[in-house]
């Protein structure tokens, strides 16, 4: 029982859809591989499909050279028994209650109830998530949670309010056009468009945990919307420029904490020592400068001149602090 | 020699590659030095196939450097799945794989003979018995088929869940799966439910998202499953130098410990050799084999739950767990009126440490934990904000204070020549 398996594989999957019809032709298996497939798979995949000589005998051709599968129906998609642990183990996750209604947990825990859940929730120890997570069992915040959910999907245009980070009270009209969680705050936010005269006026980010009422205005916005332009605008439009050295491991330490952003890395082959470019969101600068701080004089803040200067003012602050006070 | 194949029958060797290529981001051909050219080119090449428009190369002196750039908060799905999903296999797997489960898919259970005479006298397949029982045992561990004996002849028959019927019949099972598939923990599963029917996750992204843990999602199942079963196993960790021995140590796993900050996994175990509790970071362990059950789990556990709440991360220090700790605490200094969101992040942030006003626009946090250095790496995310640091050890106080005289003068600073 692994999730490293055929079964669950890119190949059996194209078949699996291959073998829907009865009858198919090169042309669609071409097309499906191209679609569905890896990059090379099309050098590879046909011709297993593909009557050939050296085909796996999945298909045979018809004197009018269309390809007939040899089964009888269309392949079910049986859950495997890993499938089905998992299922279990995220029922008992207090964040199922944001999809699902508890009859509908109960239905499916009845379905599941001779499944052992792949895991429990004490098995994983989350030693550095935010106190102040979201309660997922609110029932205030698993109805809003639901509403902006479905604003997401069908793209509705909702009137909020809500308490901003800095405790001022705010509302407005929104569409909301994607929820995004984050396992180190563990907390819910979506992504927006703020509306003036049915226009678009800025972007913002609200926490699900902020709002306070979300009433769905009965209306839809019809713009269409590219995400990649929207994620684009709230980019830095200068990356952060950090030259990394392995002084306490701190290439490695660096790269594994950094990971999740967008970045370009360059190695002096005299010095060893690495430099990198840092994409992130405009309104993450404070997070993603104090990270930078906390890895010490392994790394240097290099660029651009705004992001090291207020690196530079907190240093200032810090040394001051410490000698001023070591001094009296 | 064989020509190169998309699929692959080693997920370990994959693993190491991917984790190069992502990880660091600046690898060219020579510095996978303990590795063949040919191997390079072969990973490097998979690796292309599934990133694909993640991957960037940039020339150097050196040579190409390949990597992976991925603002991983703003994508679907995560590409590394990808890796999962290129397992090899023969003919007759794919071949026995759809024929099975067209015969059975009627609902009737049939014998090992039946199955074996259906293929060849409904579909012109000859496969011997054997090599069918082999399949019937391998989707009955899997869950695909169900077994079951009838006086002393086996019946097999297709397992009743399929994932369509139960997604059309659950209202709100698709959109947990959407977010499910990609939140952290073996996300990939849920992932492969969506690929079979054919859903994409267009609602959900996932912040701080450490897309690499994925590949060490298929340890992960083996350490739940001894952990439940109280078995201790052997871990085989990965050879990271050229002519590193592999290095195997037998452990008893207690929990698995997740950095949502640091992008590191761990186990947390018992080590009887070393007699105290260690954690192993997961992304070096290559393998992981069941060993025996531990008799003395329960009083172990006992422990082990009492001793982790004085970690402040994964370090159970250098004593043995028992022994003495000095406390370390750390003075903020915070504008009360103004910043009172620093207040807010020191009580959030805090974890195992205590918090207390200790004077005007002063805050104290205590940490008696096992490993005081581990509070340090955070400790800096308040440069700015120190006052003072005490006990700890004297070496933790004094690289403290040295990082900021160095970062004051890396940062333009000029040191007063009679401070020291």
């Amino acid at each position: 029982m692994n999730i490293f398996s055929e079964i669950y594989g890119t190949y059996f999957r194209i078949a699996a859809r291959l073998l829907e019809n009865e009858v198919t032709d090169e042309k669609t298996v071409r097309e499906i591989v191209m679609r569905d497939g890896f990059r090379d798979s099309v050098l590879f995949l046909p011709q297993k499909l593909i009557p050939s000589g050296e085909d796996c005998g999945l298909f045979r051709r018809g004197v009018d050279n269309m390809l007939r599968r040899i089964t009888k129906k269309s392949p079910v998609k049986v859950l495997t028994k890993l499938q089905k642990m998992w299922l279990k183990a995220k029922l008992s996750d207090p964040r199922i209650r944001l999809f699902l209604e508890d009859d509908v947990i109960e239905g499916l825990m009845e379905e599941l109830a001779d499944v052992k859940p792949l895991y429990r929730h004490e098995h994983f120890r989350l030693t550095d998530r935010h106190a102040d997570h979201d309660d997922y069992s609110d029932e205030k915040y698993i109805a809003i949670f639901r509403t902006a959910l479905d604003a997401v999907k069908k793209r509705k245009i909702v009137d909020i309010s809500f308490t901003s980070a800095h405790g001022k009270h705010v509302s407005g009209r929104f569409v909301m056009l994607k929820i995004e969680f984050s396992p180190k705050n563990g907390k819910f936010r979506a992504y927006c468009y703020r509306l003036g005269n049915d226009k678009i006026k800025n972007s913002g980010l609200i926490n699900i945990g902020r709002i306070d009422t979300i009433t769905d205005t009965g209306r839809v916005f019809r713009t269409p919307v590219s995400m990649d332009d929207y994620f684009s605008s709230r980019k830095c439009s200068t990356p952060a420029v950090i030259r990394v050295t392995n002084e306490r491991n701190g290439v490695e330490r660096f790269m594994l904490e950094f990971a999740p952003y967008e970045k370009h890395t360059v190695r002096d082959l005299e010095t060893g020592q690495y430099t990198v470019e840092l994409w992130y969101d405009e309104q993450d600068e404070t997070e993603v400068l104090i990270m930078l701080l906390s890895f010490g004089p392994v790394i240097e803040i290099l660029g651009p001149e705004k992001l090291r200067e207020q690196a530079k003012e907190r240093l200032m602050r810090q040394y001051e602090l410490l000698w001023k006070n070591e001094q009296g | 020699m064989a020509g190169f194949s998309e699929l692959i029958k080693n997920f370990d060797k994959t693993r190491e590659y991917v984790r190069d290529f992502f990880i660091y981001g600046c690898k060219v051909r020579s510095d996978f030095d303990k590795k063949s050219v040919r191997t390079y080119d072969d990973e490097k090449r998979r690796v292309e196939s599934w990133m694909q428009d993640y991957m960037r190369y940039d020339d150097s002196a050196k040579g190409r450097h390949v990597s992976i750039s991925v603002d991983s908060g703003h994508i679907s799905e995560n590409p590394l799945y990808n890796a999962y999903y290129s397992k090899s296999f023969t003919d007759n797997d794919i071949k026995l794989h759809f024929l099975l489960i067209d015969i059975l898919q009627d609902g009737r259970s049939r014998t090992l003979r039946e199955l074996t005479d259906t293929l060849n006298s409904e579909y012109e397949q000859l496969f011997d018995d054997q090599t069918v029982r082999n399949k019937l045992k391998e989707y009955t561990d899997e869950g695909i088929v169900a077994a079951e004996k009838q006086g002393k002849t086996m019946y097999y028959s297709l397992a009743a869940l399929c994932a369509d019927d139960l997604i059309k019949m659950y209202r709100g099972l698709d959109d947990a799966l959407k977010f499910f598939s990609e939140a952290p923990d073996l996300g990939v599963i849920g992932n492969s439910i969506m690929k079979a029917v054919g859903i994409k996750n267009d609602l959900f992204h996932i912040k701080h998202n450490y897309m690499i843990h994925s590949l060490e999602d298929i340890l992960v199942p083996d350490i739940l499953a001894a952990i439940d079963d109280k078995c201790s196993i052997t871990v085989k960790k990965f050879s990271w130098k050229k002519d590193d021995e592999f290095s195997e140590e037998e452990i008893i796993p207690m929990q698995i410990l997740v950095s949502v900050q640091t992008g590191r996994r761990y186990i947390a175990a018992y080590v009887p050799r070393r007699r105290r509790f260690v954690t192993f970071r997961l992304d070096r362990i290559k393998q992981i084999k069941r060993e025996s059950v531990c008799a003395d789990y329960d009083r172990l556990r006992e422990r082990y739950d009492v001793n982790i709440q004085r970690c402040f991360g994964v370090s159970f220090g250098d004593r043995h767990e028992v022994g003495a700790v000095s406390a370390i605490k750390i003075t903020f200094t915070v504008d009360e009126r103004n910043e009172s969101f620093i207040i807010d992040r020191l009580e959030r942030e805090k974890r195992c440490a205590v918090l207390e006003k200790t004077g005007e626009g002063l805050y104290t946090l205590t940490a008696d934990v096992f490993d005081p250095n581990e509070l340090m790496h955070w400790a800096k995310t308040f440069i700015g904000r120190i006052v003072s640091i005490e006990g700890g050890t004297e070496k933790i106080r004094r690289r403290f204070y040295s990082d900021i005289r160095r970062m004051y003068r890396m940062y333009g600073g000029i040191e007063d020549e009679h401070i020291q």
